[in-house]
C-alpha cells in the first residue's frame, strides 16, 4: 500500500453505506486451490487449519500420499505446524481460543493444544455415536454438537472428555438440508440449540424440546446466525436470501439471488460481514448482498474461505487474506467525503497546520465546543486503521486537537497507543494475526497471549505482558517448558543424560523466574514435563523450588517417589489429596508395603494419613481397617471397632460373638483390664437375658438392656427372684438397688410393697427420695409421699409436708422444731380454706 | 437467564465489595416508649449478607447449568442450613419439580435430571451409586436420566474414587456447590458443619480444618485480609498456617488479597484448649434452650399453640388433667431470628434468671400501650395509635412465644435434678470441695438421669480437679455402664482419650486448676440483671475461651475487672464506654498461653506491594475482630463475646464457628452410634 493511497481508496458503497476491503496479507504459502481442503480459521484473527479433502478427487501427484497430513498455518500463510492424522477421515476442524479440536466420522475426537500439538488428548464419543458414525458436526468455544448416522443429534460440553448427551429426537427420516449451532452465551434457554431445515420448516432443538417454528419457505440450504446472535441469514432452494430476527418475529430482509448466482445456481457459502450484511461465495467468486439486493463483488480464483468475525469478515485464499468490514463510524466521521464531522475538521486542521496555513486556526475554532468529541474520534477511528501512517496521523491530529483544551483526560489516547503497539506487533506478517481493535477488545489480552505463547513466541508475549502490566506467569510457564523439551529433543550424551544440563537449565529457568519477579510459576507443571521428557533429576530439582505441596504429589506419585508424595500430602494440609495418594499407594502397593509405609513408629509425621486411612477404611473397607489394627497391634481400637459392630449387629448370637471378640482384643492390652472385664460383663448379660428371653417362651423381651433397666424389667413382670440374681451377679451397690426398687413397685403403685420395702432396713439413699419420687409421677401421689415424710430428716420436714399438700403436718413438724419464723412463713404462704385453718391451728397451740 | 456470562463461582467475589457499606435494613416501626432494641452500633462492621448472597447465586447457578426439569435428593443435614441461605420457592424457579431426602432406596423419578445435594461423605456415594444402578436396570419412560452430584462445599478425589469403585463415575457429572460461612446473625457466621470436635481431635480427621481455612480465604476476598492471626491450639495452629500459605502461594485470587480496613485481626480458638465451658449447662436463655429444647441451624421445634393460638388444642378442662395421654400436637418449626423478632434479640443472652422479670416489664408495657386506645381523644392520636398497632401485634406474637418458652423452661430449673447438678457444676468449677460432689453425681446417676448430663459433670470434674481418684473413677465408670448400657464402654475410651476423664495423676498437664485465679475465670458478686463481667453467662463462672479473647482484646478485664481499667467505670447512667485498645497480641499472659497445652499463634501478614501499620480503632472507626471457633462454640460463648461487644467503642466481634454446640450434642458425638434393636427370635 503506497503512503499516497488514501484511506478511502478501500471503500465501496451497498445503498450508500460504506464498506471497505483491505488486503491484509499476500499469502507466503503456494496452495493453488483452496477446495482441494477442509479449512477452518480460528476467530479473531487466529490460525487457519487444513487437511485434504478426501472425497475431492485429485490429480495424482499433486498431493504427497502417505497418511493425511493437518496444515496449521497463521493468517499470513506461515506454516506453524504441520499434524499427522491417522485416524478415520475428520468431519470437522474447529479452533477454539485454545485448542484446536479434529474430529472423526467415526465419533473419535482429539484436542490439541496449540502450543504443543504432538500431546493431544483424544476422547470418544461413546459406543452409541461411534456405531452410526457422525455424519457433520459444528463447535462453539467450550462443546460441539454432532449429528450422527441415525440423524439424532449429541452434545459435548467442555473439552475434557465429558460425556456427550443426547439432544432432544430429531424426528428426521432423511438429513436436514441444513443445520447450525446457537451457542449458549446466544441461545434465549442459555443452553446449547439447534437450528436445523426439514421440509418447508425450521426446527428449534435443545435437550429438552423440539419446536417447530412453522416457517413454509423452506427447505433452507443455508442457515447462518449472525455474530451478535439476534438476525438468521437463510437461503432457500428457490435461490432467494432471507433475512430474519432469530425468533422468526421480523422480516428484514429478502433477495432474490439468482440473478448474483450467474447460473451457478445456489451459493456455496454463506457467512456474515459484521452484523450488517450477509457474503455469499460461489468458488472464488465472493459477493456481498446488501439488505435491498445491491451487491458488490470480488474475485478470489480458484476458492475463498470465509472466516464471520465479530465486525467484518476474513476473506482467505490461494493468495491472500483480506479483511472486509463496514466502514466503522469512527472511520467514516473522519474520512467520509465531505464529512463535516468536527473529527474531519480538526483531521483537516493538522493537515493546514503542518502546511502553516491560517486555515488551521479557523477550524479549530470552529470546532471548539465539540473538540473534546472530535479528539476522541480521531483517537477511535486510529484504532480502526490496520496502516501505521494512519494510525500516527490520526493519534496525531488527536495530540493537536488536545493542545487546545484546557482539560483532558489523557487515558483513551495512551490506551489505545498502547494498545496499537501491541496489535501492529502482532500483525507484522511473521506473526500473522490480523486481529482488529474491536476484536481485541471484545476478548481479551490474556488469550492473544496465549496464542503468541502457543507459537513459541515467548520474547513477545513477555514483552506484551509487561506493557499491559499483565501477569507474566503463564509465559514464562511456558517458555520453561519449551526450553526443557526443547534441549531434551537436541539428543544429548546418552552416557550422562546430561547431567551437568540439568544444572544449567534448572539454574536459567528459576534465575529467569526470580528475574521477571514472578511467584506464581508452578514448578511442579515444568518438573513434569521435564519428568515426562525422561530427565528425572531435572524433574527433582525443579519439584524442590515448588512452594505448594499440593502440586507436587502428582508428579512424585508418577515419580514412584511415594513416601515423599504422601508426606507432601500430608504437609498440604489438604485432607482429600492424603486420600487420593492413599487410594492410589493401596492400589499400587501390597498391603505389607502399604502398612509399613503407613507405620507410625518410623514415621511420625505421617499421622494424619494414619488417620484419614481409618476414616475411610472405617465406611468403606474394614477388612483393610481390620488387618491394619491387627498389624499394628492396636488391640484397644480392634476392641472398639468389635463393640461398634455388636452394637449394629441385629442377631443376639453375633452380637454376644462381636463382644467376645472385644473382650479378647481388650484382655491382650495390659492397661484394659477393666475394659476386658466390662466387655465380659456385657457379654455375660446378654447371654443371661436370652437365657431369661427363652426360660420365659419368649413372651418378653430383655435383650439390649442396661442391668439397671434389666433389673428394673424384671421387678415389672414380676419376677423378684431373677432381679435379686441379676443384682447379685452384678453386685449391684445398695444405693443403686434401692433406687432401681423404688421406681419399679412405684410404677406399679404397689404402695404396700413401698411401705414394706421402706421398712425391710433403714434406706441407704434416705426416705426423701420417697417421697420427691411419689411426688414427681404422673399423677403426682402426695397422700402415699406423705406417708414417708416423718422418716426424713427433720430440718427438710415442712418443705416435704407442703410438697405433699399437708400444711397441718408441716406447720406440726415446724413446732417440733421450734422453729417459729418457719411457721409464721407457714401462715403467710398457706393458701386459704382447710390448709390456712390447720397452720392456724398450730400456731394457737405454740402460743399456749 | 438470558444473559449468563457464566464465570467460575470464586471468581465473581467483587474485590470492592470490602468497601460496599450497605446501609442497614430498615429498621422496625416500633414506635415504643421504651427502647427495648439497644440502639444500633455507630459503624456496621462487614456486611455479612454479602456472604449469603453468595451462597445462594452459588446455588441457583449450579442448578441452572443443568438443563431441564430436576429432582433433587438433599442430605437431611443440609436441609437447615440450606434453609438459612435460600428458600424453596426459590429453588422451584430453577426447575427444581421434586424434592426427596438422600436415604437408602430406589428412587422414584420422573424428571429429566436427578440432583443429589451433600456433603462429600463416602456413605452417601454408596447410597447414590446404588440408587443410579437400580435406575439404569429398570430404566424410566422418558428416556435416560441426567444424574449430577452437588457437593457440598467441594467435590472431593474420594468421592469421585468411591463413585468409580461403584462403577457409576461415568454416569453422573460431579460439581460443586461451594455453601461455607452462613450469617446466622449480624454477628454470627457458621459453616453449619456436624461433629467437627470429634473429627478434629478425637478422629485426627482435618478435613474440617481445611474447610474452615477455605471459608476463611473467602471471607478475607470479601472483607480483606486478616492483617493479625492469633489463637491456641494445635489446630488453631493449622489453620492459622494454612491461611498463610493459601495467601503466600495459593492461587492468585488469594495471592492478591489486601489487608482489611475493617477487620483487625482473626482469633482463631481450638475447642480442644476448653472443654470446661461446653460440659457446664448454659444459663443464657438462648443456652438454656438449647440445652433443653434443642436448637438446630437457628430453628426450633415447638408447640403450635406458642406461635399461634388458633392452632392450640381444645383447651382441657383443668379437671380431666389427670389423663396422662396429652394429645400429640405436630411439633412446628421456628426460625429463632434477631431481626425478625427484636424481642428475642433483646433477651437471648440474658441470664434465664432475669428473663422472666424481662418479659412481665414488656407485658406490662403492651398493655398499656393497648390501654392507650382508652385516652384516644382526636382523630390524629387514633390514627398514630392504629399505624402503631402491627408493631404491637408482632411484638404480642413474640411476647406469647418468649413467654411460652419460659414456661417450658421454668419447671426444668426447679427440679432437684437440675439443681443438684449445678451446684455440683459451679463448686467443681470454683474448686469449692470437689471431691464430695462425685458422690452427689452418682445420686443423679441412680436416679437414672439423662446419661449425658451425668458425664459431663463428672468430665468437669476430671477437668477441674485434674483427674479422678483411680479406685472412684474406676467404680463410676461401672455403675456409668450398669445404668446406662455397656455399648457405652467405646465413649468412656475416647472421653479418655480426649483427656476429658482421666484418673489422677494425669499424664497429661491439667491447666484447669492454676487458670482459675490467673485468668479470674471465678467471678463472686454477679449481678444478674446488670452485669459487669462476661461470668453472667454460667452465673459465675467466666468461660476460659472467652477470656482469652479478652487477653488479646480487653486486658484490663483480666488484671482488674474492668475494661478501662479505672475502678468502677461509674454507674452513672451515661457510662461513657472506654476505648479499645489496639491488638498487641498475647502481651502480658505469655506464661498463661504456655500453661495451656497447645501452640500459640501470633503471625501478621501483608498484602502483596503496600505495607499499611496495623490498623489501630480511631476514635471515630470501628473495627472488627473476628472469632473463630475450630470445632464449635456455645450460645453462652456467644453472648460473652455480644456482650464485649458492649463494653468498648471502637471494636466489635464477629463471631464465627464450624458449627454451634452445646455439652450434650459433643459427649453424643464422641460415642458409637446406639445399639440397633436386636431382632427377636421367633416365639
Amino acid at each position: 500500500m503506497s503512503l499516497t493511497q488514501s484511506p478511502t481508496a478501500t471503500w465501496d458503497t451497498i445503498q450508500n453505506v460504506f464498506y471497505r476491503k483491505e488486503e491484509v496479507y499476500t499469502m507466503s504459502w503456494r496452495i493453488p486451490d483452496l477446495s482441494d481442503y477442509i479449512v477452518t480459521a480460528a476467530k479473531n484473527g487466529g490460525p487457519i487449519a487444513m487437511i485434504r479433502d478426501e472425497r475431492k478427487v485429485m490429480l495424482l501427484g499433486k498431493h504427497t500420499p502417505g497418511k493425511p497430513k493437518i496444515y496449521i498455518y497463521a493468517s499470513s500463510g506461515l506454516l506453524l505446524n504441520t499434524l499427522t492424522w491417522d485416524l478415520s477421515p475428520p468431519v470437522l476442524l474447529h479452533f477454539t481460543s485454545q485448542y484446536l479440536i479434529v474430529l472423526s466420522d467415526e465419533g473419535v475426537y482429539r484436542v490439541y493444544d496449540l502450543s504443543n500439538p504432538t500431546g493431544y488428548r483424544q476422547y470418544t464419543l461413546g459406543s452409541e455415536v461411534s456405531e452410526v458414525g457422525v455424519v457433520e458436526a459444528t463447535g462453539w468455544e467450550e462443546g460441539l454438537v454432532v449429528l450422527t448416522g441415525s440423524l439424532g443429534w449429541f452434545e459435548v460440553r467442555g473439552w475434557n472428555g465429558g460425556r456427550p448427551t443426547p439432544l432432544s429426537p430429531s424426528g428426521l427420516t432423511e438429513p436436514p438440508t441444513s443445520w447450525t449451532l446457537i451457542s449458549p452465551d446466544q441461545s434465549p434457554t442459555g443452553h446449547v440449540q439447534i437450528l436445523f431445515s426439514t421440509a418447508s420448516t425450521i426446527i428449534t432443538l435443545d435437550a429438552l424440546e423440539r419446536i417447530d417454528q412453522r416457517v413454509s419457505r423452506g427447505p433452507f440450504a443455508h442457515i447462518r446466525v449472525s455474530p451478535n446472535g439476534r438476525f438468521l441469514a437463510l437461503v432457500t432452494a428457490t435461490g432467494s436470501l432471507w433475512v430474519v430476527s432469530s425468533d422468526f418475529g421480523r422480516n428484514l430482509s429478502e433477495v432474490d439471488i439468482a440473478a448474483l448466482s450467474e447460473g451457478e445456481g445456489l451459493p456455496e457459502k454463506v457467512e456474515w460481514c459484521g452484523d450488517n450484511a450477509v457474503v455469499l461465495a460461489w468458488g472464488g467468486r465472493v459477493v456481498v448482498v446488501g439488505p435491498a439486493g445491491e451487491s458488490l463483488r470480488y474475485d478470489y480464483p480458484p476458492a475463498a474461505h470465509l472466516v464471520g468475525e465479530l465486525d467484518g469478515l476474513r476473506v482467505i485464499s490461494s493468495t491472500t487474506c483480506d479483511f472486509m468490514q463496514k466502514v466503522p463510524d469512527p472511520s467514516l466521521a473522519v474520512f467520509s467525503p465531505g464529512s463535516s464531522h468536527p473529527a474531519a475538521i480538526l483531521y483537516d486542521a493538522l493537515d493546514h497546520f503542518e502546511r502553516k496555513s491560517p486555515k488551521a486556526d479557523e477550524s479549530i475554532r470552529s470546532i471548539r465546543p465539540e473538540l473534546a468529541n472530535a479528539v476522541d474520534t480521531c483517537v477511535e477511528a486510529a484504532g480502526r486503521e490496520f496502516e501505521v501512517t494512519w494510525q500516527r496521523r490520526l493519534l496525531k491530529a488527536a495530540q493537536f486537537g488536545r493542545a487546545f483544551m484546557d482539560l483532558y483526560n489523557p487515558s483513551d489516547f495512551v490506551g489505545m497507543a498502547q494498545t496499537l503497539k501491541v496489535l501492529n506487533a502482532v500483525r507484522f506478517f511473521e506473526i500473522g494475526i490480523p486481529i482488529t481493535y474491536d476484536q481485541y477488545s471484545s476478548s481479551s489480552p490474556t488469550l492473544l497471549i496465549s496464542h503468541l505463547v502457543s507459537r513459541n513466541l515467548h520474547l513477545l508475549a513477555l514483552r506484551i505482558s509487561q506493557h499491559l502490566g499483565l501477569r507474566p506467569d503463564p509465559v514464562l510457564k511456558h517458555w520453561a517448558m519449551a526450553k526443557i523439551s526443547r534441549s531434551s529433543s537436541k539428543g544429548v550424551d546418552p552416557s550422562d543424560r546430561g547431567a551437568g544440563d540439568d544444572e544449567a537449565i534448572c539454574q536459567a529457568i528459576v534465575d529467569k523466574f526470580e528475574r521477571e519477579g514472578e511467584k506464581g510459576v508452578s514448578y511442579a507443571e515444568i518438573a513434569k514435563k521435564a519428568w515426562e521428557a525422561g530427565r528425572t533429576r531435572l524433574a527433582t530439582m525443579l519439584l524442590d523450588h515448588e512452594p505448594r505441596a499440593a502440586e507436587q504429589v502428582p508428579l512424585l506419585l508418577q515419580m514412584k517417589e511415594d513416601k515423599i508424595a504422601l508426606t507432601k500430602a500430608v504437609d498440604s494440609g489438604d485432607t482429600d489429596l492424603v486420600y487420593q495418594v492413599l487410594l492410589h499407594l493401596r492400589s499400587s502397593l501390597s498391603p505389607g508395603d502399604f502398612f509399613h509405609l503407613l507405620d507410625d513408629s518410623i514415621s511420625p509425621n505421617l499421622r494424619p494419613a494414619v488417620n484419614l486411612l481409618q476414616m475411610y477404611a472405617r465406611q468403606a473397607d474394614r477388612g483393610l481397617l481390620r488387618d491394619f489394627y491387627y498389624q499394628d497391634d492396636r488391640r484397644t481400637e480392634s476392641a472398639t471397632l468389635e463393640m461398634e459392630e455388636a452394637a449394629q449387629a441385629e442377631d443376639g448370637t453375633e452380637r454376644i460373638e462381636h463382644l467376645r471378640q472385644a473382650a479378647k482384643y481388650f484382655s491382650e492390652s495390659k492397661d484394659r483390664v477393666f475394659e476386658a472385664k466390662m466387655t465380659e460383663d456385657a457379654q455375660r448379660l446378654l447371654t443371661l437375658q436370652q437365657t431369661y428371653e427363652r426360660e420365659l417362651d419368649n413372651k418378653f423381651t430383655f435383650s439390649g438392656l442396661s442391668v439397671d433397666q434389666f433389673i428394673h424389667r424384671l421387678l415389672i413382670e414380676g419376677f423378684a427372684k431373677r432381679a435379686e440374681r441379676v443384682r447379685s451377679d452384678w453386685k449391684v451397690p445398695d444405693k443403686r438397688w434401692w433406687w432401681i426398687k423404688l421406681k419399679a413397685l412405684a410404677e406399679l403403685r404397689d404402695w404396700e410393697g413401698l411401705e414394706g420395702f421402706a421398712k425391710s432396713k433403714k434406706s441407704p439413699i434416705g426416705y426423701e427420695p420417697f417421697v420427691t419420687h411419689l411426688l414427681s409421677l404422673n399423677p403426682p401421689q402426695p397422700t402415699h409421699a406423705a406417708n414417708y415424710v416423718a422418716r426424713c430428716d427433720l430440718k427438710s420436714r415442712p418443705d416435704l409436708y407442703v410438697r405433699c399438700g399437708d400444711w397441718g403436718k408441716a406447720a406440726e413438724s415446724a413446732k417440733e422444731r421450734g422453729d417459729k419464723a418457719r411457721l409464721e412463713q407457714l401462715q403467710r404462704t398457706a393458701p386459704n380454706g382447710i390448709a390456712q385453718r390447720e397452720v392456724n391451728e398450730v400456731i394457737k397451740r405454740v402460743g399456749k | 437467564m438470558a444473559s449468563t456470562s457464566s464465570s467460575p463461582g470464586p471468581s465473581r467475589l467483587p474485590r470492592q465489595a470490602a468497601h460496599l457499606n450497605q446501609p442497614p435494613p430498615a429498621p422496625s416501626t416500633s414506635g415504643d416508649s421504651e427502647s427495648i432494641v439497644p440502639p444500633p452500633p455507630a459503624e456496621k462492621g462487614p456486611d455479612v449478607g454479602l456472604l449469603k448472597e453468595l451462597a445462594k447465586s452459588a446455588l441457583v447457578e449450579s442448578l441452572n447449568d443443568i438443563q431441564g426439569a430436576k429432582t433433587l435428593i438433599l442430605e437431611p443435614a443440609l436441609a437447615g442450613p440450606l434453609g438459612l441461605v435460600t428458600e424453596v420457592a426459590l429453588l422451584k424457579h430453577q426447575a427444581v419439580d421434586k424434592m426427596f431426602w438422600l436415604e437408602p432406596g430406589p428412587l422414584n423419578v420422573n424428571a429429566r435430571n436427578v440432583v443429589w445435594l451433600c456433603r462429600p461423605k463416602m456413605e452417601f456415594m454408596t447410597i447414590i451409586a446404588e440408587q443410579i444402578r437400580a435406575q439404569q436396570k429398570n430404566p424410566s419412560s422418558s428416556g435416560p436420566l441426567m444424574y449430577t452430584i452437588l457437593l457440598v462445599p467441594r467435590a472431593t478425589e474420594l468421592c469421585r474414587k468411591v463413585l468409580e469403585d461403584q462403577g457409576v463415575a461415568g454416569d453422573v457429572t460431579i460439581s460443586e456447590f461451594k455453601l461455607e460461612f452462613i450469617p446466622m446473625e449480624d454477628d454470627l457466621l457458621s459453616l453449619e458443619m456436624e461433629d467437627v470436635a470429634r473429627d478434629v481431635f478425637l478422629h485426627g480427621d482435618d478435613t474440617p480444618i481445611y474447610y474452615s481455612s477455605l471459608a476463611l480465604m473467602t471471607f478475607q476476598r470479601a472483607f480483606g485480609l486478616f492483617p493479625r492471626i492469633l489463637g491456641k491450639g494445635d489446630g488453631a495452629k493449622k489453620l492459622a498456617t494454612l491461611l498463610q500459605r493459601h495467601h503466600t502461594s495459593g492461587s492468585s485470587q488469594y495471592r492478591e488479597i489486601e489487608p482489611s480496613e475493617q477487620v483487625d485481626s482473626l482469633i482463631v480458638l481450638d475447642r480442644s484448649i476448653d472443654w470446661v465451658t461446653p460440659m457446664c449447662t448454659q444459663l443464657t436463655y438462648e443456652g438454656m434452650l438449647d440445652e433443653f429444647v434443642g436448637i438446630n441451624n437457628s430453628h426450633i421445634e415447638i408447640d403450635p399453640a406458642l406461635i399461634d393460638p388458633s392452632q392450640a388444642p381444645p383447651a382441657p378442662s383443668p379437671s380431666t388433667s389427670n389423663l396422662a395421654s396429652t394429645p400429640i400436637t405436630k411439633k412446628r418449626k421456628h426460625h429463632l431470628s434477631s431481626q425478625k423478632d427484636k424481642l428475642f434479640m433483646d433477651i437471648r443472652d440474658l441470664n434465664f434468671a432475669v428473663v422472666g422479670m424481662r418479659l412481665s416489664k414488656v407485658a406490662r408495657r403492651l398493655e398499656g400501650d393497648y390501654g392507650g386506645v382508652k385516652n384516644l381523644k382526636s382523630v390524629s392520636q387514633m390514627k398514630e395509635f392504629v399505624g402503631k398497632l402491627g408493631g404491637l401485634q408482632s411484638e404480642q406474637q413474640s411476647l406469647r412465644l418468649h413467654t411460652g418458652l419460659t414456661e417450658l423452661l421454668m419447671p426444668i430449673t426447679r427440679t432437684d435434678e437440675f439443681n443438684k447438678n449445678l451446684e455440683a457444676q459451679q463448686n467443681l468449677v470454683a474448686g469449692y470441695d470437689s471431691q464430695a460432689q462425685l458422690p452427689t453425681l452418682e445420686d443423679l446417676m441412680y436416679q437414672q438421669v439423662p446419661w449425658q448430663t451425668v458425664i459431663r459433670s463428672v468430665i468437669l470434674m476430671s477437668l477441674t480437679t485434674g483427674g479422678i481418684k483411680p479406685k472412684n473413677l474406676e467404680s463410676f465408670k461401672r455403675d456409668f455402664l450398669q445404668v446406662y448400657g455397656y455399648h457405652h464402654l467405646p465413649l468412656l475410651i475416647a472421653l479418655q482419650d480426649l483427656n476429658l476423664l482421666v484418673r489422677s495423676p494425669p499424664t497429661n498437664p491439667q491447666p484447669f486448676p492454676s487458670l482459675r485465679k490467673a485468668l479470674r475465670l471465678i467471678v463472686d458478686d454477679i449481678n444478674d440483671a446488670a452485669p459487669n463481667d462476661i461470668s453472667y453467662v454460667y452465673s459465675g463462672y467466666a468461660p476460659l475461651s472467652i477470656r482469652l479473647v479478652q487477653c488479646v482484646t480487653q486486658k484490663n478485664v483480666i488484671l482488674s475487672g474492668t475494661v478501662s481499667g479505672d475502678e468502677d467505670g461509674g454507674l452513672g447512667k451515661q457510662r461513657v464506654l472506654p476505648k479499645a485498645h489496639p491488638i498487641v497480641g498475647w502481651k502480658g499472659f505469655e506464661d498463661v498461653l504456655a500453661s495451656i497445652p497447645g501452640a500459640t499463634v501470633d503471625v501478621r501478614q501483608r498484602g502483596d506491594q503496600t505495607r499499611r501499620e496495623p490498623t489501630v480503632p480511631s476514635d471515630d472507626r470501628t473495627v472488627t475482630t473476628v472469632v473463630f471457633f475450630l470445632g464449635g462454640c456455645t450460645y453462652t460463648e456467644i453472648a460473652a463475646l455480644r456482650w464485649m461487644s458492649k463494653q468498648t467503642k471502637g471494636r466489635r466481634f464477629l463471631i464465627a464457628t464450624t458449627g454451634i454446640i452445646n455439652g450434650n450434642s459433643l459427649v453424643e458425638s464422641f460415642g458409637d452410634k446406639a445399639p440397633v434393636p436386636l431382632k427377636q427370635e421367633s416365639s
